[in-house]
C-alpha cells in the first residue's frame, strides 16, 4: 500500500527554521507533488523521508510503522535526485548496481536484480553504455532503476527536471506519468515550477516557508485554495491578487463587486484572487450588459502558441489573463481590451491571514 | 542600417559541424529570433556574426560591405549577453554615456539626448543615480540593453538575455524591448531556446536543428503552418500531435482518429503521418459527424485552466486541450473529433501541400 504519514515534523539549521512542524497524510499509490517556492523546504523534507538527515521532532510512518529510526539504507524509498545525479564515469549497469554494491550483495545476486529493473523501465539494451550517450528520458529511467532495485514502493524524486530543456520536460514529463502507471507505486515529486506541479499531480501540497499551505487534490486545491499563498503558487499564469473591503457578504474592489459565500467569519480587509481564466476577452457585442468588467490597456501580449498571455492595466490595477491566440494575436502594446469577470470561484482571503474566507456567488 | 546576409555558413569543431551551410537574410531594422534546443547551433551562428567566432566556410555581409573576415571591433555590433557586463561601481546613466563616449556619430549634445531618450523609453530615467550594485539582476540587464541600442550600431544581437533574471523581471524586460522597438530600428538577432520569448519579440523566427535552418517564417506563420514535424513539435505546450496510418481501405489511407479513410496524396501511404494542434481536437457528443469514440488516459490542469487530455483513440494516442469549463467533470468514454481543416500530412518528416480530405466525404457529392 505504502501509505506515508508525517506527525509534527520539524527541522533547523541553527537558528533558521527548515520545517516548521509538518503533518501530512500522503495517499498510496498516487503521485503527490510538493510545490513551493525555492527554501520552502522541499528538498529537506525530501532528505529526512529518505533518511539523509534526521529531525529534529517528529515521526515518519510508512503504513502504520514508524520508520523515522531506520539508517537510509533499511527504508525501502527510491530516491531520484535532482537532474538523475547519474555517476558519469560509470556504465548504466553499475550506476543501477551501487547502492547494492554499497549493501554487499552478491556479484550473481547483482546482476540478476538489475536485469529485472532493466527489463521492467525497458533499458536493457542501455546497460553498457555510459549516462552521457543517454537521451533524457533514457536517465530518468536509469535513476529510476535505482529505486527499484530496493524493491521500493515509494519513489521521491527532487525537482528531477529542474535546468532541463523545455521540449525535454514536457516529454520526461510524459514519460513518468506512463511509467508511475506501470509500477503502480507512491511518487513523491517536488517541483518550484508552478505549471509542472499542476500537469503531474494527482494530489500537491503546497509548502511554503516550512510549513504546508495547502494540501488537496489538485482540481480542488486550485479551484479552492485554502490559503493566499497556496493560490498564489499553483498555477499559470500566476493568478491576480487585489485589495478588497468585505461588508455583510458583499465585497467590493476597484474591478468589481460581488455577493461572497463565506466559509468561516469575515474580515473586512481582504484580497481577491482571480484566475486568469475568470478574466473572459469581450471583443464587440459579447459584453453583456450589467456584467462586471472593463476596458483594459494592452500592456504585453506573451504568445504560447494556442493562447496568449496578456498583461492588461485595468482600473489601476495589472491584470494578467489568457485567451485564445486566434482572438487576440493581432493585439498591439496599447490597445483596448474589453473583459468580462466572473465572479464565480473568485476567491476571497483574509488580508491579514491569508486564510481563505469563502468565493464568489454564481 | 543595411540587410545582414549570410551564404553558405559554416562551423565545424573537429568532426563536429556546429553550423552547417546557412544562407540567410536578417533584414533591416527586423528582429530575427534563433530559436531550438541547446546544441542546434543557434549561439556559434550569432557569435560567427558578432565576429567572436570565425566560420569554417562561407560569407557574412553588412549590406554590400563582406565582413567575414573583420574582427569584432570593427564590426559595429552591439552586444546584450546572458550576464550583463557594465561597471558596477558607476551609475546607470554613467553606463550609458560610457557606451556612447567613442561614438563619433553623435555631437555632444546629442549624446545628452540620446542618453535621455534613452533612460525614457527603457523607464530608467528614476534610477539613473543609482549605482548597478544596488539594482536587481533584470534592472541591471535592462542597463545592459540600454547601453547597446543607445549606440548607433547597424546590428545588435541578443544572447538569451532573460535567462538569469527572474519571472517578473523577465517580463519587464520584453515589455521593454517591445517599447523600445518602438522608437529604436536597430536589426535585432535574439538567440533564444524559449519559444513563448521568441513568438512574443520576433517578426521572423529561424527555427534551427543540428547546425540547419529548419524554418524561417513570421511568429503566426511557423506556429500555424510548419514545414515539418520539427516545427510542429517544437512550437506549442505541448506540440502537434503527429498520428501515424493504421492501414488502408477502399484506396484510402486509415487513421484511427478519422471516422473515414484520408485520399491517399501523390506518394501513396508509406512514411505518411496526421498532424493536429491539441488545441483543435474537440470534444463532441457521442454519435456526432465527423467523431470517433476515445477513452481518457490522463486529464491535467494546464495554462489558464485549460485541462490537457490525453486520449486513446484505436491505436492512436491524442492530446487535447480543452476549455476549464469542459474538462472540470468528463466521463472515461469520449468523443472526438479532428477537424480536416487544422489537420496536415507529413512524409518523412516535410509538410505535403496538398491538404488531407475525407474520402466519403468526396463519394456524398456523386
Amino acid at each position: 500500500m505504502s501509505r506515508i504519514c508525517i506527525e509534527g515534523l520539524a527541522k533547523s539549521y541553527g537558528r533558521g527554521t527548515v520545517l516548521g512542524g509538518i503533518d501530512l497524510d500522503v495517499a498510496p499509490e498516487r503521485l503527490t507533488v510538493f510545490c513551493g517556492p525555492p527554501g520552502s523546504g522541499k528538498s529537506v523534507l525530501f532528505r529526512v523521508i529518505v533518511g539523509l538527515e534526521a529531525p529534529d521532532a517528529g515521526r515518519i510512518l510508512v503504513d502504520g510503522a514508524d520508520i523515522t529510526p531506520l539508517p537510509a539504507a533499511r527504508r525501502t524509498i527510491g530516491y531520484v535526485p535532482q537532474s538523475f545525479a547519474l555517476f558519469p564515469h560509470m556504465s548504466v549497469f553499475d550506476n543501477v548496481a551501487y547502492p547494492l554494491k554499497l549493501q554487499g550483495v552478491e556479484r550473481a545476486e547483482i546482476a540478476r536484480r538489475v536485469a529485472q529493473a532493466a527489463e521492467l523501465l525497458r533499458i536493457s539494451k542501455l546497460l553498457r553504455k555510459r549516462p552521457s550517450e543517454l537521451s533524457g528520458g533514457e536517465k530518468q529511467r536509469a535513476a529510476l532503476a535505482r529505486g527499484i532495485l530496493k524493491d521500493a514502493r515509494i519513489f521521491i524524486l527532487d525537482d528531477p527536471l529542474v535546468g532541463l530543456d523545455f521540449k525535454l520536460r514536457e516529454g520526461l514529463m510524459e514519460d513518468l506519468a506512463e511509467m508511475r502507471a506501470e509500477l503502480g507505486a507512491t511518487f513523491l515529486y517536488a517541483t518550484s515550477d508552478p505549471l509542472e506541479a499542476l500537469m503531474m499531480a494527482d494530489d500537491l501540497v503546497v509548502l511554503d516557508g516550512g510549513r504546508v499551505a495547502d494540501a488537496n487534490r489538485v482540481d480542488r486545491l486550485y479551484a479552492e485554495p485554502r490559503h493566499l499563498r497556496a493560490a498564489e503558487l499553483v498555477g499559470f499564469p500566476r493568478c491576480n491578487v487585489i485589495p478588497g473591503k468585505l461588508e455583510g457578504d458583499i465585497c467590493t474592489t476597484a474591478l468589481l463587486r460581488f455577493r461572497v459565500v463565506a466559509e468561516r467569519a469575515p474580515a473586512p480587509d481582504v484580497v481577491v484572487v482571480i484566475r486568469p481564466e475568470q478574466v473572459v476577452f469581450a471583443d464587440g457585442a459579447a459584453h453583456p450588459p450589467g456584467a462586471p468588467g472593463g476596458v483594459g490597456t494592452v500592456q504585453l501580449l506573451e504568445d504560447l502558441g494556442a493562447e496568449c498571455v496578456v498583461h492588461l492595466a485595468a482600473a489601476g490595477e495589472t491584470l494578467v489573463t489568457t485567451a485564445p491566440s486566434r482572438a487576440v494575436a493581432h493585439l498591439d502594446v496599447g490597445a483596448p481590451y474589453p473583459f468580462v469577470l466572473r465572479p464565480r470561484g473568485i476567491s476571497v482571503f483574509d488580508r491579514a491571514s491569508g486564510a481563505r474566507i469563502g468565493s464568489g456567488d454564481a | 542600417m543595411p540587410d545582414i546576409r549570410l551564404l553558405g555558413l559554416t562551423r565545424r569543431f573537429g568532426s563536429i559541424v556546429a553550423v552547417n551551410d546557412v544562407t540567410m537574410t536578417f533584414p533591416e531594422g527586423t528582429v530575427t529570433c534563433l530559436l531550438g534546443p541547446s546544441g542546434c547551433g543557434k549561439t556559434t551562428l550569432m557569435r560567427m556574426i558578432a565576429g567572436l567566432e570565425a566560420p569554417s566556410r562561407g560569407t557574412i555581409a553588412f549590406g554590400e560591405r563582406d565582413v567575414t573576415r573583420l574582427p569584432a571591433r570593427l564590426r559595429d555590433v552591439g552586444m546584450v549577453f546572458q550576464y550583463p557586463v557594465m561597471y558596477r561601481t558607476l551609475t546607470v546613466q554613467e553606463n550609458i554615456e560610457l557606451a556612447l563616449q567613442h561614438d563619433r556619430r553623435f555631437a555632444h549634445d546629442d549624446r545628452r539626448r540620446r542618453v535621455e531618450e534613452v533612460l525614457d523609453v527603457l523607464h530608467l530615467s528614476d534610477q539613473r543615480d543609482r549605482r548597478m550594485a544596488a539594482l536587481d539582476s533584470g534592472t541591471r540587464q535592462k542597463v545592459a540593453v540600454g547601453r547597446a541600442i543607445a549606440r548607433s550600431c547597424d546590428v545588435i544581437l541578443f544572447d538569451e538575455p532573460t535567462t538569469n533574471v527572474e519571472v517578473h523581471a523577465k517580463l519587464q524586460l520584453l515589455r521593454a524591448f517591445k517599447e523600445f522597438r518602438t522608437r529604436f530600428r536597430q536589426t535585432i538577432i535574439y538567440v533564444t531556446h524559449d519559444q513563448t520569448e521568441a513568438m512574443t519579440l520576433a517578426d521572423q523566427i529561424a527555427l534551427m536543428r543540428d547546425g540547419r535552418i529548419s524554418q524561417c517564417s513570421p511568429p503566426r506563420e511557423l506556429y500555424d503552418y510548419p514545414d515539418s514535424e520539427f516545427g510542429g513539435w517544437f512550437l506549442g505546450n505541448p506540440g502537434m500531435n503527429f498520428i501515424e496510418p493504421s492501414g488502408e481501405r477502399d484506396g484510402g489511407v486509415v487513421f484511427d482518429v478519422f471516422p473515414h479513410p484520408l485520399a491517399a496524396p501523390a506518394g501513396g501511404a508509406a512514411r505518411l503521418r496526421a498532424g493536429i494542434r491539441p488545441e483543435y481536437v474537440r470534444l463532441c457528443p457521442p454519435g456526432s459527424a465527423g467523431a470517433v469514440p476515445a477513452r481518457l488516459l490522463r486529464r491535467a490542469i494546464t495554462i489558464g485552466g485549460q485541462y490537457l487530455l490525453t486520449l486513446a483513440v484505436g491505436q492512436a494516442r491524442l492530446k487535447a486541450k480543452v476549455a476549464p469549463d469542459q474538462g472540470a467533470a468528463l466521463p472515461t468514454d469520449l468523443a472526438v473529433e479532428c477537424p480536416l481543416e487544422h489537420v496536415m500530412l507529413f512524409r518523412d518528416n516535410a509538410r505535403l501541400a496538398e491538404a488531407p480530405r475525407a474520402l466519403a466525404a468526396r463519394a456524398s457529392v456523386f
